[in-house]
């Protein structure tokens, strides 16, 4: 198993306040791995510095492979002007090209297909339900096939019907070798597959691994 | 009508229809990006400190597109940080900085005994476009369709959520500077003409009204840039028809419009 991901005593800080502090861990490919914990122990913090979103106050990070990062919903701008596919078609971006590719808008469609969102293709996403909004983010970090995937809440407000869908695509990806890490509030959500480690944050610490 | 197309055969008129209808074009163009990345204050800001550097370069007897521009585009770097940065805090920060400026420069006119430019400097003059205007016009235009055209989806992924843009590895302070640079070109060029009170209105309104209309980041880019082309002319015809400053009368064509718009398309 190729390690995808490898985190050892990264620290977070928000000026005084440490969100994150002293976590290690490591994520490989085909493994799923669960964050929870409380609200504000740090759970988006440590995603979004796993993402590059964020500086290490101190800690060393190592990503190995394409990453793609489903942030939460509400960190969208619903108002933009901008259809589904467009939005889809972004997770094919990459540094160096500037075009997308015959191959990019298959990708996209089919990734549109596979969430059950090819009808709502030329919609606007200001018409969007927040889970119908939910399956385009993931949708568009499908489409840059992923070898680790981070997932930022992506259950919250999700009907069952939807969160069949999500784990059906997830359990898709991790048997073809994807690395997935998901932060979840929600321990429910730890039914739906098998994971191959649950982690608990309280107060930016792991409690329990 | 026929009095207007008369003075389009006066070549100094010619200029000024070709390099202010080329300048408005590019700043709604732009405008779109900082509408929807909820900059809208950065024209106000960038102006008013282009009036300052005027001033100044006035009263020290220095050239003043030599001084106005590099200051205009280091403002342009430190606000767009700012506001990125610290939110509300940059609103705020763009505000003070703003009228600060636009004090200064009043104060450095005043001083230096150069008050019969003011009046120029604030609210324009359609007759300050030179030859060498046109060229740097034509110039600016091309480098923003060209960003525009090149960078297309880029610039929609960081419009849209520049976040997920470093993501996926892309130099987003990249695309920042370019559009930072760009913005302030614009502002430098177009308040010689619409004056630093009004240049931002034309980089906001237009943007402002394609987005009453239209559905998608393409189109409105593309409706901003016809909205401001229809409004330029139209109000240049209306301040020489009713001999009416230039400059306020092309903002009260784009203010006029984006009423009709909002309520003939109300969503």
């Amino acid at each position: 198993m190729t390690e995808r991901l490898r985190l050892e005593h990264a620290v977070i800080k928000y000026g005084d306040n440490t969100a994150v502090n002293d976590v290690s861990l490591s994520v490989c490919s085909g493994e799923m791995v669960f964050i929870t914990g409380a609200n504000g122990s740090g759970k988006s913090t440590l995603t979004r510095g796993i993402a590059g979103l964020l500086t290490l106050s101190s800690g060393t990070l190592e990503r190995n492979g394409r990453m793609s990062y489903v942030p939460q919903v509400e960190e969208a701008d619903r108002n933009f002007p901008a259809r589904v596919r467009e939005i889809v078609l972004t997770g094919t971006q990459r540094p160096g090209r500037l075009f997308y590719s015959r191959d990019d808008r298959l990708r996209a469609e089919g990734a549109m297909r596979e969430l059950g969102i090819d009808g709502l293709a030329d919609r606007e996403i200001r018409t969007l339900s927040g889970g119908q909004l939910r399956r385009v983010f993931l949708a568009r970090a499908l489409c840059g096939e992923p070898e680790l995937l981070l997932l930022d809440e992506p259950c919250a407000g999700l009907d069952a019907e939807s969160h069949e869908v999500l784990f059906s695509v997830l359990g898709r990806i991790i048997a073809e070798g994807c690395a997935v890490l998901m932060v979840t509030h929600d321990v429910s959500d730890l039914d739906w597959i098998n994971a191959s480690r649950i982690i608990t944050l309280s107060e930016g610490r792991i409690k329990i691994s | 009508m026929n009095g207007f197309l008369e003075l389009l055969s006066y070549p100094f008129v010619m200029r000024a229809v070709t390099a202010g209808t080329l300048i408005s074009v590019c700043a709604s163009v732009l405008g779109v990006i900082l509408v929807l990345k909820h900059y809208s204050l950065i024209g106000h800001g960038l102006s008013e400190i282009g009036f300052a550097s005027l001033s100044a370069a006035s009263a020290l007897g220095l050239p003043a597109m030599a001084i106005t521009t590099p200051a205009v585009i280091t403002a342009s770097f430190i606000i767009m940080y700012v506001s990125q940065r610290y939110r509300t805090a940059g609103d705020i920060a763009i505000a003070i900085a703003s009228s600060a400026a636009l004090s200064l420069g009043v104060i450095v006119s005043s001083v230096s005994g150069q008050t019969s430019n003011m009046s120029s400097y604030l609210f324009g003059s359609i007759l300050a476009m030179s030859d060498s205007d046109l060229l740097l016009s034509v110039m600016l235009s091309a480098a923003v369709m060209a960003v525009f055209i090149l960078f297309y989806n880029r610039l929609f992924l960081i419009t849209y959520n520049e976040d997920y843009a470093r993501s996926l590895g892309i130099n987003t302070a990249l695309y920042q500077a370019v559009i930072s640079v760009l913005t302030a070109l614009v502002v430098v060029m177009g308040m010689r003409f619409m004056g630093t009170l009004l240049i931002s209105s034309v980089i906001i309104l237009p943007a402002v009204t394609a987005r009453q209309i239209a559905s998608g980041f393409r189109l409105l880019v593309v409706l901003s840039g016809i909205i401001s082309l229809i409004a330029f002319i139209l109000g240049l015809m209306v301040s020489f028809m009713l001999n009416l400053p230039a400059g306020a009368s092309v903002v009260m064509v784009n203010a006029v419009i984006l009423i009709i718009v909002k309520v003939l398309f109300r969503k």
